[in-house]
């Protein structure tokens, strides 16, 4: 290290040389006061983007203050728009209610169904009151066939027969 | 004009405790705003810190720019600073942030501009020993060297022109360049010898071989 050391002597000898580069004379004199003016600049920028943001404030304050009129009318449609609101997420819950079949309407389905017809499966009866379309979570009803919805022979649907058995 | 720009910065040892506390009690009225208080601390720092930018970047209007926008960025953040270090070295960190940002984003774009040579450089023995034996006309050859030198350092990484800046330009010690840098000694001394090695290279022509 210090053989490199000796062999560097002469470059720090030669970078002796920037410290000779001096800038413009009197240079120096104005520098502090152009920091100065410049702190001042950005103080009185901030200043000012802080008035633009308190007149924003300020005016739309005073539209409020001479037209009560506008008040009213923007805080009733405010409170029109949340009782709105209420109301149908009020009414779409009770929609999705309806289309859940729970046990006591599966088995007034099957009371209400004649004893000499063949018993329609829950799936067969939640079809007729669904449109035809199966909704169940008992997965043995979602299991059992159903009629064709485009007139198309359903292979799983096997007509059921009421000849006794030879 | 005879001062000599980066004159090696004696810290600590040689700053007596009242000169101390005057610089704290200096930081604490600017950062309650009051700016006459912050002209003292430039005025105070203004010459190193513009020397430090203006050997990194080799240009003086870049330099100029810099260090302004250094000091006022420093005064913003003024209510940040903690104390944890000297005002000087936090304000060298400032700086030297903003420059390498600036050089960052200047990427390989170089224009020199370069300051005059003060009339001490003809007599600085250690000079006209380099350059004696090159030209019998040694202004001329200061000069060219001077833009030979500055070629050199640009060829540099930033960190690495950094170190050869604050080092043996500015004569800062290993510690404070590492508090500055935000490295440890051991990699500011690494990219020390890296730096010399480098430039050492790029100067064959100036430098007698070992």
């Amino acid at each position: 290290m210090k053989d490199s050391e000796h062999n560097f002597e002469e470059l720090q000898q030669l970078l002796k040389l920037k410290r000779h580069e001096v800038p413009p004379p009197g240079y120096f004199h104005n520098f502090s006061s152009n920091v100065i003016a410049g702190i001042r600049a950005e103080r009185e920028v901030a200043a000012q983007a802080r008035q633009v943001s308190g007149n924003w404030l300020t005016r739309l304050m005073s539209i409020f203050e001479t037209r009560p009129g506008l008040v009213g009318g923007m805080a009733t449609s405010l409170v029109l728009l949340l009782v709105g609101g209420v109301v149908v997420t009020d009414q779409s819950g009770s929609d999705s209610q309806n289309n859940i079949f729970t046990p006591n309407t599966i088995d007034s389905a099957q009371s209400s169904a004649p004893i000499s017809q063949p018993s329609l499966s829950y799936a067969s009866a939640n079809s007729a009151s669904s449109g035809g379309i199966s909704i169940s979570t008992n997965p043995a009803a979602s299991l059992q066939p159903m009629s064709s919805l485009f007139g198309q022979p359903n292979p799983l649907f096997q007509p059921a027969s009421f000849a006794p058995a030879q | 004009m005879s001062m000599i720009m980066s004159e090696p910065i004696t810290t600590t040892d040689d700053a007596s405790e009242p000169v101390e506390e005057l610089e704290s009690e200096l930081v604490q009225r600017s950062r309650n705003g009051d700016l006459s208080a912050y002209d003292e601390l430039v005025k105070r720092y203004q010459q190193r810190i513009y020397a430090t930018i203006y050997h990194m970047t080799s240009n003086h209007d870049d330099a100029n720019d810099l260090a302004q926008d250094s000091f006022i960025k420093a005064f913003s953040a003024l209510k940040s600073f903690k104390g944890g270090s000297s005002f000087y070295t936090w304000l060298y960190r400032i700086a030297v942030n903003k420059t390498i940002n600036f050089l960052k984003q200047r990427k390989n774009k170089h224009h020199m501009s370069l300051n005059d040579l003060d009339f001490n450089a003809e007599n600085d023995p250690d000079l006209v020993a380099l350059v004696s034996h090159k030209t019998p006309q040694r202004d001329a050859s200061l000069s060219e060297l001077q833009k030979k030198l500055n070629e050199a350092l640009l060829k540099l990484s930033e960190p690495h022109r950094m170190v050869v800046v604050l080092h043996d330009v500015q004569g800062q010690s290993h510690d404070e360049i590492a508090e500055i840098m935000g490295c440890n000694i051991g990699t500011v001394r690494s990219r020390l010898f890296y730096a010399r090695q480098q430039l050492q290279g790029y100067l064959t022509e100036y430098i007698k071989p070992a």
